[in-house]
């Protein structure tokens, strides 16, 4: 007989965080091999019967993030031929999210290939966290929910920023203002506004800050920290104008190249980051790092997806 | 243009008619007619067999009917052999429907960007879509123009003392436009920031009632009220009005949040515009709610010398005309023609001034026939 339960897999990419999720379901996570040929082709063993189960597998896009992406490919394909009633994609973190429009001239609209390419490998339905562009929920056929880090940010601030009243929200682009705004709207805080002009190409760029930070508390959110540059750069604007403290809560923390020489070397009090993608080596060399745990998020996405039931409730809260 | 049709669509003649004056072809010849019972009939009037086909529609107040007539003649010309269908379309029709909204929102841009691929388009030429990510909803080659260059050349031949100006976005979500224009003119930008504070934070179902309600809370205004804690600067000055009615543009006009019945907005100026010309720039103006309380605030409450209202597509539905043109913080609206508007609309207003955008949408026409390369009019204003 069917039993339709949740199975969930793990890919390689980020398995502390699927652990975290699967023992917040209560159940045992489903066992898949993955190995590389010494070709380098990735090789995926889907290690007991998914027939008629309700599938979810869980792979950030992070570190080898090619290989990942093919590995998640290749994992839902796997599933579909095995005849898994439902296949979910939760992807934490989107790859090729920033490559979402034609910003240039020739640009590749990447992160619509990556949506065509999740699709056509089979998945029915996906799961994400603070999509770069919501827009990109319309790349695919299949339903998409996209998960905010909203809640769980505000949280954060609110139990772990002591001086957060005297604080002002600050997006460190003008892309982010929006995002911004809504968190400085739910704290009842006044927000700001940094634009870096960009003269020339490789010109050093100015920045411009709009609104006042003087003798308060600057909290920086953005949607993703990569490099760390413009936080750097963000950071140490705010301190010149008056800037008591400055934090940076980022939802995605990628942090790549020599993002964490550039966070210990800068003004920033405290990056926040949630653990949508591994980090724990990051922490031990860099003290000013802080985690979100998104995993009750996610975990209660799935149980609800899973028992059809809506997921709404999840926009505007964050679960223990 | 050798084996090149130009067909217009309903919507929007005049365009159509500049866009081929430029071109130097006539129209195509099409009927477009409806049928008693309201269904679309479209005839293509000349053979189009391995021809490149050129189909002019944009949104229009009629939209439905318009973008049905847009599919029927796209379908028509691929089933007549057509080598290549582009659908040109100045105003997106759908734009705003580009994301799931909080709560299962359809994304209706995407469905309408399926059913244009499903009649058989392969090349879509816009303008300034609301979101610039749509150009993914298309399995084809999307051409998203832009009416920067065109607006940012009306500013300087138009404005003297516009080097003293600053442009204004009356939303966060327009900051990225905003910010893009200021560089170009190489001016200040601000910031305006309207923040619902609501008598209960949940926004509850049943609390839904009709808009007429908010008009009668904004007649019982709150005295301006400034935050104390923004008296030490003059950058930011705050107001609590509870006049606006699209607080937000992309939000359904009909969403509960925006017509909850304690809402009112605190209204903030994150920059500073004190005697200088200001530019609000948004990429449309539909409703003009928003846009005359930005102006007020701009005008009464930060002290800016003059106030213009600039967007790309002139929607401007129901009597946003002739609001605008009561509202006297507002000197002049400036809209490109992309949008058809009425001869009898245009006359109620001595504040509009209309651009011609239709040079630029010819050379892509031509540039893309050509096979030439059309980044040149992302910079260029022609």
């Amino acid at each position: 007989m069917s039993s339709n339960s949740i199975k969930i897999f793990a890919g390689s990419s980020h398995v502390e965080l699927t652990k975290l999720v699967a023992k917040q379901i209560g159940i045992d996570l489903s066992k898949v091999v993955v190995l590389k040929y010494s070709n380098q082709e990735t090789s995926v063993t889907i290690g007991e019967s998914v027939r008629d189960e309700d599938v979810f597998i869980i792979q950030s896009g992070c570190g080898e993030i090619n290989d990942n992406l093919m590995e998640l490919l290749i994992m839902i394909n796997a599933c579909k031929t095995a005849s898994a009633r439902r296949i979910t994609a939760v992807i934490p973190c989107f790859p090729y999210a920033r490559q979402d429009k034609k910003d240039k001239s020739r640009a590749p609209i990447s992160a619509k290939l990556v949506a065509n390419m999740i699709t056509v490998a089979g998945a029915n339905h996906v799961i994400t966290i603070d999509l770069h562009a919501s827009q990109i929920q319309g790349f695919f056929n299949v339903p998409v929910d996209n998960l905010f880090c909203e809640p769980s940010m505000l949280k954060y601030i609110k139990t772990h920023v002591p001086e957060w009243k005297n604080g002002v929200i600050v997006s460190p682009d003008a892309g982010g203002a929006k995002r911004a705004t809504s968190i400085a709207d739910h704290l009842n805080l006044d927000f700001a506004l940094i634009h870096k002009e960009r003269k020339k190409a490789n010109e050093v760029s100015r920045m411009v800050l709009v609104g006042d930070v003087n003798r308060k508390v600057a909290i920086v959110v953005d949607d993703m920290a990569d490099t760390c540059g413009t936080l750097a750069l963000a950071a140490k604007t705010l301190k010149e104008r008056g800037a008591t403290k400055v934090y940076a809560i980022v939802a995605h923390g990628i942090l790549s190249g020599k993002a964490i020489d550039v966070i210990n070397g800068s003004d920033l009090e405290k990056l926040v980051v949630t653990n949508s993608i591994p980090h724990e080596d990051k922490k031990a060399i860099c003290s000013k790092l802080d985690t979100i745990d998104i995993s009750p998020t996610l975990a209660e996405a799935i149980r609800r997806t899973h028992n059809g039931e809506s997921v709404s409730f999840l926009f505007s809260h964050a679960p223990e | 243009m050798r084996r090149a049709k130009v067909f217009s669509g309903s919507s929007h003649p005049e365009l159509a008619d500049f866009i081929c004056e430029k071109l130097g072809i006539p129209p195509a010849p099409v009927t477009l007619k409806k049928f008693s019972n309201q269904e679309t009939s479209v005839e293509i009037g000349c053979s189009v067999r391995n021809e490149d086909v050129y189909i002019i529609q944009s949104g229009s107040n009629n939209i439905n009917d318009h973008l049905m007539e847009l599919l029927i003649m796209i379908s028509a010309c691929k089933g007549s052999s057509a080598s290549r269908i582009t659908a040109v379309m100045p105003y997106f029709p759908y734009s705003k429907q580009s994301k799931k909204k909080k709560y299962r929102g359809a994304i209706t841009a995407k469905m309408v960007a399926n059913l244009l691929s499903v009649a058989g388009v392969d090349h879509i030429i816009t303008m300034d879509l609301h979101a610039s990510q749509m150009q993914g909803f298309f399995n084809k080659p999307v051409d998203n123009l832009y009416a920067e260059p065109s607006i940012a050349k009306w500013i300087q031949d138009s404005v003297p003392e516009y080097n003293n100006g600053v442009v204004v976005s009356k939303n966060a979500g327009g900051a990225k436009r905003v910010t893009s224009l200021a560089d170009r003119l190489k001016i200040d930008f601000a910031l305006i920031h309207t923040e619902c504070t609501r008598g209960s934070h949940q926004s509850v179902g049943n609390q839904v009632t009709e808009i007429s309600t908010l008009s009668s809370t904004s007649s019982s205004n709150h005295d301006n009220v400034f935050h104390t804690s923004n008296m030490t600067t003059n950058l930011t000055t705050s107001i609590v009005d509870g006049k606006l009615d699209d607080v937000n543009d992309d939000d359904v006009p009909l969403s509960k949040e925006s017509i909850d019945e304690e809402t009112s907005s605190t209204i903030t100026l994150v920059g500073d515009v004190a005697g200088k010309v200001v530019f609000i720039v948004d990429d449309m103006v539909d409703k003009s709610g928003s846009f005359i309380a930005a102006a007020e605030h701009l005008m009464k409450k930060c002290n800016a010398k003059r106030v213009y209202v600039i967007a790309t597509h002139g929607i401007l539905s129901g009597d946003s005309i002739k609001e605008i043109e009561r509202c006297k913080s507002i000197h002049q609206l400036v809209i490109t023609n992309t949008f058809p508007i009425p001869h009898e609309k245009r006359c109620q207003s001595t504040k509009i001034v209309i651009i011609d955008v239709s040079a630029t949408l010819a050379e892509a026409i031509r540039r893309t026939h050509n096979g030439e390369s059309i980044s040149y009019l992302f910079y260029t204003a022609l």
